[in-house]
């Protein structure tokens, strides 16, 4: 296949040439694309083809799949006691924590960018919680968030402040998560911040002498040229939104680990304290994974695929702006 | 150049090839070797009580040369459910939750025992009546049972004199007066010891389904024709409405805090054996627990308070058990059930494992063996599984799956998040129909 | 630390401003470092937190004191003891190592056909990648162990290690990315030379593309160090597999909130990638930037 400039500097096998240089080409390409259609078909098609089918069955793994129609879309829909408790959830975590997590890093990378010295070393720090396994990481912030003996809780005390109970009250349990994902911040941040660094300083210095001030600048220079990074850092928070399980399912189950008897399931800890930790994928992760409903759990998979491609596409029909922006920038 | 494509496409088919090779073979590794048999167990035992239930098992391995018996403990019923459904399966499994019995049964996940019982002629009335209903679902018998927890009270006499106290309550109200006289608070207005702590979700005695209460108020789940009672019975409201003013007795906030500052139940700090909580209900292990962890503690053990409306309960509790089959698709079927039958039924055995962690044996034989070894506190817990009053919860075919509605609600009461108790309860009484229906169906839990 | 790469903006006129100008601009700044000292002390605070508690004793962890007294670096020796930590760490190798490995292997032929190949469709296929790119992987997660389950591969590391051998949808979005970025004149270059594409590939797109290649791998290893989703639905029923993460949410159960231990187990789960932070720093940088600017 290397000589297909030479095949097609002997005029008169043109077309034959062209054409073997087609075929050879497209087999290229095959070869090339191999793993990943192989992969998308049997990890990606698949699945989807076959959560559809499940999600009209009722399939618990051990005798085939029974096919009962809509039963499940109407439990889901109209008679489960908790799915309406994990959309909330869900949408609150995406409504609070991604906007949170946006200005909070913006604001960080904006203090980084102003700083005269230290960078390289501010940056590592604020970088590094975002590195923590977000197991260690939540095993971390319900032992620093104990009510009773917690450095936190402790630290407010001597201030003369009655602490919360964070992870073990339902008001206080989806903020304390939040706090969690403030600390680990430390990829937007450094996204922000190269983005910042990036802003050409002539715009700066044209502002300047139309007479803008520092606000004014970060509002007509910085904020407009940094849009499609702040947009992209909002997509990949409310596709992580979506799925918000790690956190959420070990934060429950040691917060809860007062009563929990080993291998005790009468205590249901999932969503503790009163499901205000349930998210969507957790309680999937419920019905698919602890009770082995996979027909159910596929319909709300099947939700869930829906409402994310609802997502995805209005992303992509909107991103044209953005993606040429930075095209052009670069 | 083709050679580099090649030999990419080489590398990417012998890494997964690979990959798949090591994972599958590590998955058929347990069915071979063909003489000695391997069969694996599952038990949620861990630490002390491992040991023993190893113990027995070793006499077991000693007396039979033709098996090797293998004990994982630390087992719950996510693990046991997720290996039957994967087709990963150990010989034996075994679950400290008999209330999941009819789930397990109904869906066949547990093979059925019937053939086997009939086949070595055992009669099923060997075991006690109760432990009987734990272990079958519908007269279908996926499962046997492997001792027993009986749940009563526990008392620390050295504080009950202190605060000149002789005898342990009986009633709620007496509870509940006992419960203020025996709390103590530090400066700061934090509790430092808790007289009685009500708190759902605090220790076993307070599992937040209810079920420990259930008993000593002489609550029904479930009607005759298996309808969802709990709005309709007096008995449930009596008990939260108890509970509740109990929590804001101490308030909520203050006992949330002293729940995060205890320790975990089964370490050696356990509340109630280094002194931070007077009185408890708990189950009989406890009585092993502390002889282990802290043999100078001054306690006494009694039965747990009843309703004031009705004395004649008291002596009951709530009891249930381990329970232990064999699930479905395993390959030493007759093996597993040899050990499930000398684990169940030999007195010998269920005297030795009694001992050792001080549950109660599950056949009537056993229960009067010479082989167990008689203990002041553990006659207690002996004679509260003989009264009639005793009470376990309703096998259902949704398994235990009430259990997590009722808890649903009673966490969110005792925090006071749950509005109108009534109203409450009726709600709570159609979701679990619905959910039971559902079940029924074949359909969504 | 030592990487400062990033260019420090001076003062943005060149003009020498007035004095009043001046000292306002110095405390600007004295006030911005002293909001960025507060930030990194509390950004820090939870990983001192961790390491105190880790030196305690067990009565000591659930005490409001929170200085060691005495300093029990014993916890450190019984963390093994308690635990199979090495065994945990070895699979979460095999998983990270192998999975990182495939995801190289097979996700760079696919960048590069859909970025420096034409070919009719290609753009179909991309945008197939962006959207299995943007879709969450938990709403495949049914069919697919179903499917694990009936090739009996449920239990162990095939089902978190297989998939990744067949191209990852965000890998080869950043590659593609990053070879659009090299030079036409490079490849043509190699052509006239008389290479073929394959040959391209793997010498002249490989060496230009080094820094993507080691951000893709970083990711790939990172993820799957932190990955506790898919380890749990797989491995949950056979501790021989469990890898740390689950290990270590399985590890407060196992030893009774021994909040000492655990904190001694969190902190030596978090200290791999940490190191492995501090080695790549760079890498990681850039890495990161590029998934956002060039996205």
């Amino acid at each position: 296949m290397a000589s297909s400039a030479a095949a097609t500097a002997q005029p008169l096998d043109r077309t034959r040439a062209r054409r073997r240089a087609a075929w050879r080409r497209r087999r290229l390409v095959l070869l090339l694309m191999a793993p990943w259609l192989i992969g998308f078909s049997a990890f990606f098609g698949y699945p989807l083809v076959m959560s559809v089918y499940l999600s009209f069955t009722h399939y618990d793994l051990l005798s085939s799949p029974k096919w009962i129609g809509t039963a499940n879309y109407r439990y889901l829909f109209t008679q489960d006691p908790q799915v309406g408790e994990a959309v909330k959830n869900t949408l609150w975590i995406i409504a609070v924590m991604v906007p949170l997590q946006v200005v909070f890093a913006f604001g960080v990378a904006l203090m980084l960018a102003r700083a005269r010295r230290g960078v390289g070393f501010f940056r590592t720090i604020f970088y590094l919680p975002a590195l923590a396994p977000p197991v260690a990481a939540t095993l971390a912030f319900v032992y620093i968030l104990n009510p009773a003996t917690g450095p936190v809780n402790v630290l407010l005390k001597h201030l003369g402040i009655d602490g919360p109970l964070w992870f073990q009250s339902p008001s206080w349990s989806k903020p304390s998560l939040v706090l969690l994902g403030l600390w680990g911040v430390g990829n937007i941040m450094i996204i922000f911040l190269a983005a910042i660094l990036d802003v050409p300083r002539h715009l700066y210095e044209s502002a300047e002498l139309d007479g803008a001030g520092p606000l004014q600048r970060l509002r007509w220079v910085t904020l407009p040229t940094i849009s499609p990074v702040i947009l992209f850092s909002v997509v990949i928070g409310v596709i992580a939104g979506l799925q918000y399980f790690t956190q959420a399912y070990v934060a429950a189950n040691v917060a809860s680990g007062q009563a929990s008897q080993a291998g005790d399931q009468t205590v249901n800890n999932l969503g503790y304290p009163e499901a205000s930790t349930l998210f969507y994928p957790v309680e999937l992760y419920q019905h698919g994974f602890r009770y082995f409903n996979m027909g159910y759990a596929s319909a709300m998979s099947v939700l869930l695929l829906v409402v994310a491609f609802t997502i995805t596409v209005l992303i992509i029909r909107n991103s044209r702006r953005w993606v040429h922006y930075v095209g052009a920038a670069k | 150049m083709r050679r580099v494509g090649i030999g990419l496409l080489v590398a990417l088919v012998l890494g997964a090839a690979l990959v798949a090779a090591t994972a599958r073979s590590s998955a058929t590794a347990g069915t071979s070797g063909a003489k000695v048999d391997n069969i694996t167990i599952w038990v949620g035992w861990s630490a002390a009580e491992l040991k023993a239930f190893k113990g027995v098992v070793a006499e077991y391995d000693s007396k039979h040369s033709d098996v090797t018996v293998k004990v994982v403990g630390g087992i719950n019923d996510d693990k046991i459910t997720a290996a039957i459904r994967s087709g990963k399966v150990p010989d034996v499994v075994s679950s400290f939750t008999s209330a999941n019995v009819g789930s397990y049964c109904n869906s066949g996940a547990w093979i059925d025992l019937k053939p086997f019982l009939s086949k070595d002629k055992i009669d099923v009335n060997m075991f006690p009546k109760t432990s009987q209903y734990y272990t079958q679902y519908k007269g279908k018998r996926c499962a046997l049972p492997l001792l027993a927890d009986v749940y009563g009270f526990y008392y620390n006499k050295a504080m009950f004199k202190a605060a000149g106290l002789t005898s342990p309550p009986k009633t709620m109200s007496q509870l509940t007066s006992y419960a203020k006289k025996l709390t103590k608070k530090n400066s700061d207005g934090s509790i430092k010891v808790a007289g009685y702590n009500p708190f759902l979700g605090f220790y076993a005695g307070n599992a937040p389904d209810l079920s420990a209460y259930a008993p000593l108020f002489g609550a029904k789940y479930v009607d005759g024709s298996g309808k969802s009672v709990i709005s309709k019975d007096p008995a449930w409201s009596k008990m939260l409405t108890w509970q509740k003013s109990l929590v804001d007795w101490y308030g909520y906030k203050k006992l949330q805090k002293f729940n995060a500052g205890a320790a975990d139940e089964f370490s050696a700090s356990h509340a109630f054996e280094i002194g931070k909580l007077a009185m408890m209900i708990d189950g009989e292990w406890r009585v092993a627990f502390i002889g282990r962890e802290h043999p100078s503690l001054d306690y006494g053990t009694a039965p747990a308070p009843v309703d004031d409306a009705h004395p004649e309960l008291y002596g009951a509790g709530y009891v249930n058990g381990t329970i232990i089959g064999i699930p479905k698709g395993v390959k030493h079927k007759d093996q597993a059930w040899a050990l499930v039958k000398y684990l169940t039924t030999d007195s010998h055995a269920l005297a030795i494992f009694s001992n050792g962690v001080r549950n109660v044996p599950t056949t009537k034989a056993s229960l009067t063996s010479p082989d167990i070894k008689p203990d002041a506190h553990f006659k207690t817990f002996l004679k509260i599984f003989a009264n009639p009053k005793s009470t376990t919860t309703p096998i259902t075919a949704a398994g235990n799956a009430y259990g997590s509605l009722i808890q649903a609600f009673a966490v969110k009461w005792q925090a006071g998040h749950a509005g109108d108790l009534a109203k409450g309860l009726q709600k709570l009484d159609k979701q679990i129909d619905a959910q039971l229906k559902q079940a029924q169906a074949g359909g969504v839990p | 630390m030592s990487t400062a790469s990033v260019p420090v903006p001076t003062a943005l006129t060149r003009r020498k401003p007035p004095a009043s100008v001046r000292r306002r601009r110095f405390l600007m700044a004295v006030a911005n470092h002293s909001m960025l000292i507060v930030a990194a002390v509390v950004f820090l605070a939870p990983f001192g937190f961790i390491a105190l508690t880790a030196l305690m004793t067990n009565g000591q962890a659930l005490s409001s004191h929170l200085w060691p007294n005495p300093f029990r670096w014993q916890n450190f020796v019984d963390v093994f003891h308690q635990a199979p930590i090495f065994r945990w760490a070895l699979n979460t190798m095999i998983y990270a190592c192998l999975a990182t490995l495939g995801v190289v292997v097979s996700s760079i032929p696919v960048a590069y056909a859909l970025s420096r190949i034409r070919w009719r469709g290609r753009n179909l296929a991309f945008g197939l990648v962006l959207i299995a790119l943007m879709l969450p992987p938990v709403v495949s997660v049914v069919p697919l162990y179903v499917m694990w389950a009936k090739l009996g591969l449920v239990g162990g590391l095939g089902p978190l290690i297989i998939p990744n051998w067949f191209g990852d949808a965000f890998s080869i979005f950043l590659l593609r990315q990053f070879f659009m970025t090299i030079p036409e004149e490079y490849l043509d270059a190699a052509r006239v030379d008389g290479c073929g594409e394959l040959r391209i590939l793997a010498t002249v797109v490989l060496r230009l593309a080094k820094p993507a290649i080691a951000a893709v791998a970083l990711f790939s290893f990172l993820y799957t160090f932190n990955d506790f989703f898919l380890p749990l639905l797989y491995t949950r029923e056979n501790p021989s597999r469990w890898v740390l993460q689950i290990g270590l949410s399985e590890f407060r159960s196992l030893h009774q909130v021994q909040w000492n231990l655990t904190m001694a187990a969190t902190l030596l789960v978090m200290a791999p990638v940490i190191i492995v932070f501090f080695l790549a720093q760079k890498a990681f940088v850039e890495g990161v930037t590029l998934t956002g600017v060039k996205g």
